[in-house]
């Protein structure tokens, strides 16, 4: 399981990790774009719902994947287990407002790599790429 | 410490030097038995040469004696033999000496070469075998041709021998000396090597002993590392044990953990089974996902830490006297790595039940802290005549019903009557207290409305059935007297505030005395009293209603400076009831009216005006209205009439039905509605003073209750009680 067998170069000659937040709010996935401090991690696609993440998965292959859980039409936890079949070496948050510990055993169970509860700072959700990306 | 590796060293350089004495005494050994069988052929060498050394001189002799036999013509065949015996018997010791090996020294070489010079000359007398001598008449004996040659021969190799035999000898003593030399030698290097030999013998003992030693010495500390280790794992408060890769418990574990889970198997059990049966089986299943995870390398530990299922475990489990007892559990997991990835999962367990009741403690304290202060500032918008009546009337409702507690009763119908009454006297005081927004007191009534509800269900009801609501009554009474105690303070202050401008020598007044003031207030005011004190009751409690179920209406209230004091108490009794079912059933949520093209905010309306002798009370809503059929199914569900019954209803009939006690058709039991009381003791309030009460309804539009009651009496000290 290693995040580096997915870098590519990016237009600088730096290398980059290819990002894909999923949340049903708007404002959530501003919120967490904007607070995103590291510069090799590049957006890539943003998704409202389970099926909307398939579909921008499949066309931009992301590294690192923020995912919510409670959204419509396809949840947080069938998609991980989804997107880590696709590819087994993407590297998931989960960020919920879910806080219980069940909810997270079983979204790491299905696959994900990380845990954040919402609402969080700034601080909180770099800490939480960079324990993802490490 | 590498106890396992120090050992593997030790174990090996006791089999090398176990190994390195062992062929050390070998070698001493079979060296020791070459020497001594070395020696034993030069003894036996020593013991021919000496013998041989005589050899020389007794054929020098023996070969003089033949010549003296031979002049003296005599009879020589004796002394031949004799010679011949001898000179063989030399030659043949002499040949064995020397191709015994074991003497391979130039004075045997000298030896052999001097005896070898003597047999050209002794070779020629020892083969003689012919006639020495002719016998004749006349001569007698003389020698014959060959006696003539063979005594030549005997004179030579007399002379021969004469002259050499001590030389030979001596050769030959010098060959004993040599032998003697050796065998001395070897018997000087036996005792050297005997005595090295007993030596390795006894390094080896020493090293054994050594070794035994400090074996000894390192089975000591692992016996005294062995007995901390479990003092330790006795005396802990934490449960600690070490999970395999199956989940299994390893064979150390801390005694901590018989007291917390009551058993002692621990050794080889697996997780699963260790709390199987102690939490729900959902909380099991995540345990064990977790527990997974863990052995898994993906995520690290903080984040494993921070989503800990069982950081916090409530488990129920037999306390050992027939009863259940709940505790809390903290599991913390940490992995323990091995050279090739996770080798254990320790696992440390503490009891922090004490810790968990102590927080909840603290939670209901603030909470209640919180209900106090929120109370407080609720009493202080209530007016304090107002709140006096209350509390008196409550006292009376609470007397009441410990009076119908203690009623004795027997037969279950009995037990019901008195469940019936009691549930009527204590929702018409959460009712008041309600309505007064005296939260507090109405949560712990309607806690008690809860017990009596959960004994209606009952199948049988026994005197016992009833000893939980004693206490909780004796709660709810103490409440009240604090709730009266403040209710002076407050008083206290609101007269003491303007009372400190005008006089100034009663600037402080105690409570008690506070309390008589009110007292003679209220009695004051009693004669005086008008139905317009109750329009701030019932719009805040409007306000409350609205709020609580998320509804938008304007209360108006007309002519009630019209009730006559003797009507006050039902008015409010009546006009509290059908608040409720406004908000609670009449009045719909904003989108709803919205959706039914009607004013967003809900109207209530009350009117009470004289008409003709006595007096008339409208209430009216504009809400959903009342729905007959929904009533009937009502009804039915709630077993009060049957379906045949309710097929047969009229209209008129089944808007009736909601004077029935025990009806509503509310599924949820709330604090304002559900309980099935509510109408049917307005119903009962309005009859009981002599009045009708009526109901009319257009679904969609209004519900409107009209209460026509006669003129009043005077008032009496009953009436407002």
């Amino acid at each position: 399981m290693n995040a580096a067998s997915g870098k590519v170069m990016n237009a600088n000659g730096k290398k980059s990790f290819k990002l894909m937040i999923v949340d049903d709010s708007n404002i959530m996935r501003r919120r967490i774009e904007r607070s995103n401090q590291f510069e090799e991690l590049e957006l890539v696609g943003t998704a409202g719902n389970g099926l909307e993440a398939i579909e921008m998965f499949k066309k931009m292959d992301p590294d690192v994947v923020t995912m919510d859980l409670t959204m419509p039409q396809m949840d947080g936890i069938e998609c991980i287990s989804k997107l880590v079949v696709m590819k087994p070496a993407v590297r998931i948050l989960v960020i919920s407002a879910l806080a219980d510990k069940a909810t997270a055993v079983d979204a790491m169970e299905k696959g994900a790599n990380g845990f954040l509860n919402k609402p969080f700072t700034d601080r909180q959700l770099n800490e939480a790429i960079a324990d993802l990306m490490r | 410490m590498n106890v396992a590796g120090a050992d593997r060293n030790r174990q090996l350089v006791t089999v090398g030097i176990g190994a390195m004495l062992t062929l050390v005494m070998s070698a001493v050994l079979i060296l020791g038995f070459r020497l001594a069988t070395q020696m034993r052929a030069s003894v036996t060498g020593l013991q021919t040469a000496s013998m041989l050394q005589t050899y020389p001189d007794a054929i020098s002799q023996q070969l003089n004696s033949l010549r003296d036999r031979l002049e003296a013509r005599a009879y020589a065949g004796q002394a031949l033999a004799d010679l011949k015996v001898t000179v063989k018997r030399f030659d043949h010791e002499l040949e064995q000496l020397g191709a015994g090996g074991y003497l391979q020294s130039a004075e045997l070489d000298q030896a052999l070469l001097l005896w070898h010079q003597y047999t050209p000359v002794v070779e020629p007398v020892v083969n003689f075998t012919g006639q020495a001598y002719v016998d004749s008449d006349d001569a007698g004996s003389a020698f014959s041709k060959e006696g003539r040659a063979h005594y030549a021969d005997v004179k030579r190799a007399q002379l021969f021998a004469t002259e050499n035999a001590r030389r030979l000898q001596q050769q030959l003593a010098t060959v004993a000396t040599t032998l003697q030399q050796t065998s001395s030698d070897g018997a000087a290097r036996l005792r050297t090597l005997l005595l090295s030999g007993v030596l390795a013998a006894l390094v080896l003992a020493g090293a054994a002993a050594y070794f035994q030693f400090t074996r000894a010495r390192h089975e000591r500390a692992a016996k005294e590392a062995q007995d901390q280790t479990r003092d330790i794992l006795k005396t802990v408060r934490e449960g600690f044990f070490l999970l395999d890769a199956d989940y299994n418990i390893g064979s150390v574990w801390s005694e901590a953990l018989t007291r917390m889970f009551s058993r002692q198997d621990f050794a080889g059990l697996g997780f699963e089974d260790l709390l199987k049966g102690l939490v729900p089986p959902t909380t099991l299943s995540t345990a064990m996902k977790y527990i997974k995870l863990l052995w898994g390398e993906r995520a690290h530990e903080n984040l494993m830490k921070s989503i800990n299922p069982l950081g916090q475990l409530e488990i129920t489990m037999d306390n050992g006297h027939g009863g259940k007892e709940t505790r809390y559990l903290q599991f913390d997991f940490h992995r323990v790595m091995g050279p090739k990835g996770i080798k254990h999962v320790l696992c440390a367990v503490g009891d922090i039940t004490s810790s968990v009741l102590l927080a909840k403690e603290l939670q209901e304290s603030q909470e209640s802290a919180n209900a106090q202060l929120d109370m407080m500032l609720g009493m202080m918008h209530v007016d304090p005549l107002q709140l006096n009546s209350f509390l008196d009337s409550t006292e009376t409702g609470l007397q009441l019903i410990n009076a119908i507690l203690k009623e004795p009763a027997r037969a279950d119908s009995e037990f019901r009557k008195k469940l019936n009454g009691l549930f009527r006297e204590l929702h018409s005081i959460k009712g008041e207290a309600s309505a007064l927004n005296l939260m507090s007191i109405a949560h712990r009534v309607h806690s008690l409305e809860d017990m009596v509800s959960e004994l209606k269900k009952k199948a049988e009801l026994s005197g016992n059935d009833f000893l939980p609501m004693v206490l909780k009554l004796d709660d709810l009474m103490a409440h009240l007297r604090g709730v009266r105690e403040m209710a002076s303070r407050l008083t206290a202050l609101k007269d003491t505030a303007p009372a400190a401008a005008a006089v100034t020598a009663a600037a402080t007044v105690a409570p008690a005395r506070a309390a008589k003031q009110a007292a003679a207030h209220e009695q004051r005011s009693q004669q005086g009293r008008s139905g317009d004190d109750l329009s701030p009751t019932l719009h805040s409690m409007a306000e409350r209603l609205a709020h609580d179920h998320r509804k938008r209406f304007k209360l108006t209230i007309n002519g009630f400076a019209e009730v006559p004091g003797s009507y006050i108490a039902t008015v409010k009794d009546c006009v509290i009831q059908m608040l409720r079912n406004s908000a609670v059933h009449g009045i719909e949520a904003s989108d709803i009216r919205k959706a039914h093209t009607k004013d967003d905010v809900g109207a209530v309306r009350v009117d009470f005006r004289r008409s003709g002798d006595g007096y008339e009370l409208v209430f009216e809503d504009d809400g959903a209205g009342i729905s007959p059929d929904a009533l009937k199914a009502a009804a039915v569900r709630k077993q009060i009439i049957t379906e045949q019954e309710a097929a047969g209803m009229d209209t008129r009939a089944a808007m009736a039905l909601i004077f029935r006690p025990g009806f509503s058709t509310q599924e949820e039991v709330s604090m304002d509605a559900g309980r099935g009381v509510g109408m049917d003791v307005v119903a009962r309030s309005v009859y009981a003073l002599g009045g009708k009460i009526g109901v009319s309804t257009n679904p969609g539009k209004f519900t409107r209750f009209k209460i026509v009651l006669p003129a009043a009496e005077a008032p009496s000290s009953t009436a407002v009680a």
